[in-house]
């Protein structure tokens, strides 16, 4: 009798420790799935990674246009709660967005639109950095965890300045110092100089990345909002970037010299 | 607020010396300055080292061999770090530490002496002998055009594309300003100041022939001390420098990377053929040397912010590499918008 009630008691207690380990984890990867890591311990993001969601044509709720197809959009809360003013912009750049999109001109992405644009991009990780090689464009976006601070003097850059440390399994990504040229997607939503963005980046399996971004800017919009999306892993064989430098297209023509029967 | 340019510059690339600008500065001064005619200073020696472009003159002995130094996790012979040539910039690809073919000379603006060719380092071209690109003759005329056309581009093509920031391409990425060479599990990763370029180690079949890239594609692995990678899928586009010598869509390169003992210096040594384009397969040889937390950090080779660590260590922050966006008057004429 008593070897049973332990026995009980030891099962009661793996239940709970079971039951404890699946709430751990129930916001993270699947039990029993083992997540890449780097040698010091941490996720290994490294790979080639693209949304399948239709997020960069409008990160809001649309139905199909057409430049774009229909999307749920990926703003927790559907709406992006801008101030007027800068709700008047919004629509004054989607109007014009087939030639303002700084897209169209192959211009760099920037923070978080390179994540979902509908190409794919090349996370290189090692301990003390991420490296984010976009196919598109020309941009690399450098997240340094190596316990650095964003700069004291600071420029506007296109694409912030990022620093990120590890939260658990989490990466949590701290980006400012933007400049005010980039868009969100191209639908015209954009931002300040003042933005100011909180992503965090987790495996949900070992295939799939989970994108959080917190945008928070008090020139544009009236309170911080949040993006979330998912990211898929490229297990095409032998699969690549292929270098996307779009704004060369206009003069690449131009070169090389060629023979003159040609 | 729109970018700020301080320290010697975070948006080093910002700044591209075009024929076109050259064309419209020397306007400016000769109108500014009609009235005082400027006699042409006296020439300046070489200066090497410091910050400055040329660190040396002189392409050291590397010998390719067994690798006895620090490896990563993966295997990989250790050389991740920042790095850039010794010798010039693209401004003479045959003569680096002379002038740019033709250059004019302009009053007021103080000229180098040059001295004999033997003062000056070597051709990048170190075989054949005589450091020429063994062109075909219908490629060495559209070259000559070129160095003349350089200097009044009156057509589209007589721009270096590097000022219209396109990629550097190969070889000219390993002579425009210093670079970060990082390493991963089946990489090397080179991220110029101009574009980047991905060396896939897996043994991964190259691209189909009909994709071209400005950067190629690669193919890379290591033997002892050396990064062997071979190029193909080229566009051809990216010119060798404001010399104007190329390669051709139809163009190889079978690059040899070789580090020496210290870990702190390597010389490319490359492979170029191309039968449309040249009559033989030439080397092209580039030293190079690496930059550390050690080093001053500087306008060409070594664009890094220094940084302290939360637990006082030092680190290096590479600038953020951003060209056709600000390149106001040139390529696209980007203008922003808003």
């Amino acid at each position: 009798m008593k070897t049973q009630k332990v026995l009980h008691s030891r099962m009661q207690s793996v239940t709970v420790l079971v039951t404890l380990f699946l709430l751990v984890m129930g916001n993270g990867v699947m039990a029993g799935e083992k997540i890449p890591r780097l040698p010091n311990g941490k996720p290994d993001f490294s790979g080639i990674w693209q949304t399948t969601s239709a997020a960069d044509y409008d990160l809001e709720p649309h139905s199909n246009r057409k430049d774009a197809p229909p999307g749920p959009g990926i703003v927790d809360g559907n709406v992006i709660p801008y101030l007027p003013k800068a709700l008047e912009q919004k629509k004054k750049n989607f109007e014009a967005r087939a030639t303002l999109d700084p897209a169209q001109r192959g211009w760099t992405l920037g923070v978080p639109r390179a994540i979902y644009y509908p190409e794919p991009f090349q996370i290189f990780e090692r301990a003390e950095d991420l490296n984010i090689v976009p196919q598109f464009g020309h941009s690399v976006r450098t997240i340094h965890t190596n316990r650095t601070d964003h700069p004291l003097d600071p420029n506007d850059w296109w694409l912030g300045d990022s620093r990120g440390h590890w939260e658990g399994d989490t990466l949590v990504v701290d980006v400012k110092d933007f400049n005010d040229k980039t868009w969100l997607d191209r639908a015209g939503n954009f931002h300040s100089d003042a933005l100011h963005v909180v992503e965090r980046w987790k495996f949900i399996d070992v295939n799939t990345l989970e994108y959080k971004a917190t945008l928070d800017d008090p020139q544009v919009y009236s309170r911080p909002w949040t993006i979330t999306v998912l990211l898929d892993r490229h297990r095409e064989k032998n699969f690549q970037l292929i270098e996307d430098y779009r704004y060369t297209l206009d003069y690449e023509q131009f070169y090389p010299p060629k023979p003159a029967q040609q | 607020m729109n970018q700020s340019m301080n320290k010697f510059g975070r948006h080093a690339a910002l700044f591209w010396l075009t024929p076109v600008l050259v064309t419209a500065l020397a306007t400016m001064e000769c109108a500014a300055q009609e009235t005082v005619p400027q006699p042409v200073s006296a020439v300046q020696p070489l200066k090497l080292g410091g910050g400055g472009i040329a660190q040396e003159k002189t392409v050291p002995v590397i010998e390719s061999g067994a690798w006895k130094g620090k490896r990563l996790a993966d295997g990989q012979p250790d050389i991740s770090g920042h790095w850039s040539n010794t010798i010039s910039n693209h401004s003479n690809f045959t003569d680096p530490q002379g002038r740019i073919p033709g250059e004019p000379v302009r009053p007021g603006v103080a000229q180098r002496a040059l001295g004999a060719r033997g003062d000056r380092a070597p051709s990048r071209v170190s075989d054949p002998a005589d450091g020429q690109v063994p062109f075909q003759p219908w490629a060495l005329a559209k070259v000559k055009e070129f160095q003349i056309g350089f200097h009044n581009p009156v057509k589209p093509e007589y721009i270096e594309p590097l000022a219209r920031c396109a990629p550097g391409g190969i070889p000219k990425s390993l002579y425009w300003h210093g670079y970060e060479i990082a390493q991963y599990p089946g990489y090397v990763v080179f991220f110029f100041s101009s574009g980047t370029r991905i060396i896939h180690l897996d043994g991964k079949p190259h691209l189909p022939d009909s994709v071209k890239l400005w950067n190629g594609d690669s193919r890379g692995h290591w033997d002892g001390n050396t990064l062997v990678v071979d190029v193909s899928n080229q566009n051809g586009k990216a010119l060798f420098g404001r010399s104007g010598e190329f390669i051709s869509e139809n163009g190889h390169i079978e690059e040899r990377y070789i580090f020496d003992a210290t870990g702190l210096r390597y010389n490319y040594v490359a492979l170029f053929t191309d039968p449309t384009v040249y009559t033989r397969t030439f080397t092209v040889t580039i030293p190079a040397r690496k930059w550390t937390e050690k080093d001053k950090p500087n306008g060409w080779h070594f664009e890094v912010e220094p940084t302290k660590t939360a637990d006082g260590k030092l680190a290096l922050d590479r600038y953020e590499r951003i060209c056709a966006e600000n390149n106001g008057g040139f390529g696209l004429g980007a203008a922003t918008t808003k």
